[in-house]
């Protein structure tokens, strides 16, 4: 091909292909890496501050707690706390400090630093959306000697134990926060756990990297030191690209796959999948209970039971998740079955429609009022399959008259926004966790999360009795089942389906197990086989 | 190449300006959400100098886009510019190899299509050069993803780089193609060519090969419009093959509003798309001494 | 592909798209099957991940496509033609003011500027079309003006100037008239890139709404099964790729050639 060779264009630009593959090799190094997929880049990921769930998954690693709960048995065990009491009325939690524990950044962890995180966390101007939540209505925390605090809460708080067990709980370095302040903290975040916070890049990649100086693993932990030694996660924010992802050695690690794609990794020798079922809320369409038209019980009542939730479930996600039947997962505390939603009947729905006011008109296919058209609007975010469970409750609204808009919000801030905005019939939110107390902020009547605009001082009556009964979980549980029937008796939600995180790994990862929330890996225990 | 500059200064305007205006207050959503104070918030509105007229701010823009200053994301509260870079470097790479493999088979195809003594040849040519420029990325993006998918049953290696850089530089070698077929045809009749048979030339090849080389300077210019195309490609391949990278980080976020980010990486490519129209101008005037006699 | 063909192609799925409701055999967004059922029983393209009538979506997809692509090229031909139609009239000034805009707008690569305007709108259907209609606006500007311009030098224009009447109309009138054939040739190419546009923006999820079946929506959809439903990328992918084709095949004339 004498052409070619005389231009010279065609091994000019062979060579800087070379020279590009060159550069894109990858050196070989003696560390034991690992990858692990995330989803969201969350907006922001300070712990103490923000409150997804996506950051829990490195950073639970990178704290440690007060105390942490064993997943299996519901136990509360010694983390930086070694020993605990609680005061007979509730009131007062006493913790004895180890006093061997050192920050990443070379800092003593004491009393003072306990007092420091729970003031910042408490900082009205940190306008922290979970942590401070979490800590229900603690008054301050007093420091007894260098290594003895005292929380005082001003009513008694069940939940208490449980939300010191978890990474929006953690304890971080007081210099750390002080130095960076609120903003900028997330990007320099210092803890004392098996793993130290190297860098954060949003959108690109969070990388930590083994804490040599770790000895003070909680006997929940299987391995007393970290058995990796540097893990860096990167998101996948595409649902598509997660399975790729693991098939093509990216990654070693992804949750929140597909369920199709996890059927069929699940049945390759080189991938595991391990389906975490999560405690918390369901996956659920809140109603908005002040605009029109689901201001209506009635109304709502039919749009819950106009929908076939089992077969919506059964589409969008095969045969790995339970439809949800009520306000908390089934596996959750404080679940009860004898408050359960009833089943799929579309000519109910109709009947209730009409005694409600909305007719169909002949050969129409909306009903009206007389007055408008029954017009619905459904927002719902764009994780765990949210935008497929809206379109198909969209179209099932559709066939019981309706006119409805679906939109998709971008992310937890558009999401925020739009019901900010008012501009909806129903949202789709749901919130993880394993205290049922986690369900005050969405239907206490001042909740931060009371999306549903439904006030009633009878179910804040239940809320705060649940909180604060302390004497024995029946008695707890007996709240739970009575406020379970209130919500649905007034139709405050649709509940879709009880998260189960469909975890993907490959066959060289050792060691993967979470905490009780389900999300949160124990990084500490991952080993990688060669 | 001070009307260059001055176009792409024209572009950034019209940029800052239309999601300035549709901004309206960024930190209104902050607040409606429940995520700042009020006070913070006028906090942090007075350090976006949201509280100026909006010429000033344009002028702060300005002055703070020469020292390389894009604002922060509304929504993470990292510098753009620190965004950007960390994503930069992923599209150029897809950019380059891209255009390592368009430049070539743009070539390639519009000699080709040139290739009167071989019809076979020379139809096929045609008709995949004109697929080329016509097809839309993410069209054949996802034919070619589908097609490695059913080929290798499940285990896809190397779908990260070659694969996108194969669609991409299939598209983009269309108008390199176009442009070197419509070179050589001109100069195949001219008077030169035909003196070079005169000179007894026969060889089909060498006569390609001086028909060619002044089609060259001509093809290499069109590197200016292929920055352009290629940044606009590069969009839409990293969404097929899920790439990170610019095009991607933009479209997340126009979907969540985060317009400081938007509008950095459309000001970055304006500004990259007139650069390289600068680059390829100065290139054509070294390769073409035609140019170079003011012709 | 060959001119008959392409007319073929053409008129079969504008009839498919108007004639859709009628022609489907399911609501395209009813899930009413089993997900990633094959096709047969009365099924043809199967069902889609969410149960759907496949071969349904597709159809109203057409309908989408072209209504779309038909908007968008609508203000690209309104919006385009009148800039170069009166910057070529009006001369002067102006018309070095409506060439500068336009080669400002043409600094940004098409897309961009289409995304640009997502951006400043807000996603959405109506955003897509406006987008789209915009983002080639300039480009068909720019031919307009330099039609009107050359047939502004013609011998019966500037004797209608001579003969005193009211320029502007009188002009209008021959000029008008006169360059919309060749106007016409061009559209062709500029309908190709508006559909390209309105698939590549829906593709990227700009549209808002996911369950509206525009091919380019589709095609984004289907990439979560690639390898288990490969007809769910197939269909759409060969649907526009044909339409692009065939749209090329009758279009006259190339604007960059």
């Amino acid at each position: 091909m004498n052409f070619f060779r005389r231009t010279g264009v065609w091994q000019g630009s062979l060579a800087f292909a070379i020279l590009l593959l060159g550069a894109c090799a990858t050196e070989p190094t003696g560390l034991r890496e690992l990858t692990y997929g995330l989803t969201l880049a969350p907006t922001g990921i300070d712990p103490h501050i923000n409150a997804s769930v996506e950051l829990g998954i490195p950073l639970t690693s990178v704290y440690d707690t007060l105390i942490f709960q064993d997943s299996d048995s519901g136990e509360f065990v010694p983390g930086l706390a070694t020993d605990w009491s609680i005061s007979p009325d509730g009131l007062v939690y006493t913790f004895t400090l180890r006093e061997d524990v050192e920050f990443h950044d070379g800092t003593p962890f004491d009393a003072e630093a306990v007092k420091a995180n729970i003031d910042y966390v408490m900082n009205p101007d940190h306008r922290s959306q979970k942590a401070a939540a979490m800590l229900g209505p603690l008054e301050n925390v007093a420091v007894l000697g260098s290594h003895e605090v005292k929380f005082h809460l001003d009513r008694p708080y069940a939940p208490l134990l449980d939300s010191l067990s978890q990474v929006y709980l953690g304890m971080a370095s007081p210099s750390a926060l002080e130095e960076w302040g609120p903003v900028d903290y997330q990007f320099h975040q210092v803890g004392t756990g098996p793993f130290r916070f190297v860098e954060y890049l949003p959108n690109d990649r969070l990388v930590l990297e083994r804490n040599p100086d770790y000895a003070w693993a909680p006997e929940i932990y299987r391995r007393e030191t970290p058995g990796v030694d540097r893990i860096t996660f990167r998101f996948f924010e595409d649902p598509a690209t997660r399975a790729l992802a693991l098939e093509g050695g990216q990654v070693d690690v992804i949750g929140e796959l597909p369920h199709h794609e996890a059927d069929r990794m699940d049945e390759m020798s080189e991938f595991d999948v391990d389906p975490v079922l999560i405690p918390g809320q369901p996956l659920q369409l809140i109603f908005n209970t002040e605009r029109s038209p689901t201001d209506d019980a009635g109304v709502r009542e039919a749009l819950v039971i106009g929908v076939d939730r089992s077969r919506i479930v059964n589409t969008v996600f095969g045969g790995n998740s339970p439809t949800a039947v009520g306000p908390l997962a089934a596996n959750t505390f404080g679940f009860a079955e004898e408050a359960a939603f009833p089943e799929y009947d579309p000519a109910i729905a109709a009947g209730l429609l009409e005694a409600a006011g909305w007719i169909l008109p002949e050969g129409e296919n909306v009903r009206s009022n007389g007055d408008t058209e029954l017009k619905l609007d459904l927002v719902v975010p764009p994780w765990g399959s949210n935008p497929e469970v809206g379109q198909l409750v969209a179209s099932a609204w559709e066939q019981l008259g309706a006119d409805v808009s679906l939109t998709v919000a971008p992310g937890f801030g558009p999401l925020n926004e739009a019901r900010a905005e008012g501009e909806y019939s129903a949202i789709g939110m749901n919130s993880f966790g394993t205290d049922p107390d986690l369900l005050r902020p969405f239907y206490d009547s001042d909740g931060f999360f009371n999306w549903s605009g439904y006030r009633d001082l009878g179910l804040d009556g239940l809320l705060k009795a649940g909180a604060e009964s302390v004497a024995s979980p029946e008695q707890r549980e007996q709240f739970y089942q009575e406020f379970a029937e209130q919500v649905r008796d007034a139709w405050l939600i649709l509940p879709v389906r009880d998260y189960v995180n469909l975890v993907g790994s490959s066959q060289r990862v050792e060691g993967l197990h979470f905490s009780s929330q389900g999300w949160f890996p124990y990084l500490n225990d991952l080993e990688l086989q060669p | 190449m001070s009307g260059g500059l001055l176009t792409a200064l024209a572009a950034i305007t019209l940029t800052f300006f239309a999601l300035r205006l549709a901004a309206g207050d960024p930190v209104a959503s902050l607040l409606s959400q429940g995520l700042t104070t009020p006070e913070q918030a006028e906090t942090v509105r007075r350090s976006l100098g949201y509280h100026l007229p909006i010429l000033q701010q344009y002028l702060f823009f300005l002055g703070n886009l020469v020292r390389g200053d894009l604002g922060v994301s509304l929504y993470s509260g990292q510098p753009v510019s620190a965004i950007i870079g960390s994503q930069l470097a992923s599209t150029l790479q897809l950019a380059l190899v891209s255009l390592a493999i368009a430049l070539p088979l743009g070539i390639l195809l519009g000699s080709a299509s040139s290739w009167k003594s071989r019809p076979a040849a020379q139809r096929s040519a045609t008709t995949l050069s004109g697929l080329a420029t016509s097809l839309p990325v993410a069209t054949t993006g996802v034919i070619s993803l589908l097609i490695v998918s059913l080929l290798a049953r499940g285990q896809v290696r190397g779908v990260q780089l070659w694969l996108p850089a194969l669609v991409l530089g299939f598209a983009a070698s269309g108008p390199f193609a176009r442009a070197v077929h419509s070179g050589l045809e001109s100069t195949l009749s001219s008077p030169f060519i035909l003196a070079a048979k005169a000179r007894g030339l026969n060889r089909t090849r060498r006569m390609y090969w001086h028909a060619l080389r002044p089609a060259l300077p001509a093809a290499i210019a069109l590197i200016a419009l292929e920055a352009a195309f290629l940044f606009a490609g590069a969009v839409v391949t990293e969404t097929v093959f899920s790439r990170p990278g610019l095009g991607r980080t933009l479209v997340s976020s126009i979907l969540q509003a985060d317009f400081p980010v938007a509008q950095g990486i459309v000001a970055l490519a304006a500004v990259l798309y007139v650069g390289s129209q600068v680059v390829a101008d100065g290139l054509g005037w070294i390769l073409d001494p035609r140019l170079r006699e003011g012709r | 592909m060959g001119r008959r063909l392409a007319i073929i192609w053409l008129v079969a799925i504008t009839g498919i798209a108007l004639l859709a409701p009628w022609l489907s055999l399911n609501p395209p967004g009813q899930s009413l099957f089993e997900p990633l059922a094959p096709p047969g029983n009365g099924l043809p393209l199967g069902a889609d991940a969410l149960g759907r009538d496949f071969l349904a979506r597709m159809m109203y997809g057409a309908r989408l496509s072209l209504l779309l692509t038909g908007l968008a090229v609508t203000v690209t031909l309104i919006l385009g033609g009148l800039a170069g139609f009166s910057a070529a009239i009006v001369g002067g000034r102006f018309e070095s003011g409506v060439n500068w805009l336009s080669n400002v707008l043409l600094a940004i690569p098409g897309l961009l500027l289409a995304m640009l305007f997502v951006a400043a709108w807000g996603p959405g259907i109506a955003a897509v079309v406006l987008a789209v209609g915009i983002g080639f606006a300039p480009s068909f500007g720019r031919v307009t003006r330099t039609i009107v311009a050359k047939l502004m030098g013609e011998g019966y224009v500037m004797a209608a100037q001579a003969s005193g009447g009211n320029s502007l109309w009188i002009t209008s009138r021959h000029l008008l008239p006169n360059s919309l054939p060749q106007l016409a040739s061009y559209a062709g190419t500029y309908v190709a890139w508006a559909f390209l546009g309105v698939t590549t923006l829906t593709f990227l999820g700009l549209a808002g709404d996911p369950s509206i079946p525009e091919w380019g929506a589709l095609l984004d959809s289907s990439r979560l099964h690639l390898q288990s439903a490969p007809r769910l990328a197939a269909a759409p992918a060969l649907a526009i790729t044909l339409t692009v084709l065939a749209v090329h095949a009758i279009a006259k004339k190339d604007p960059l050639a």
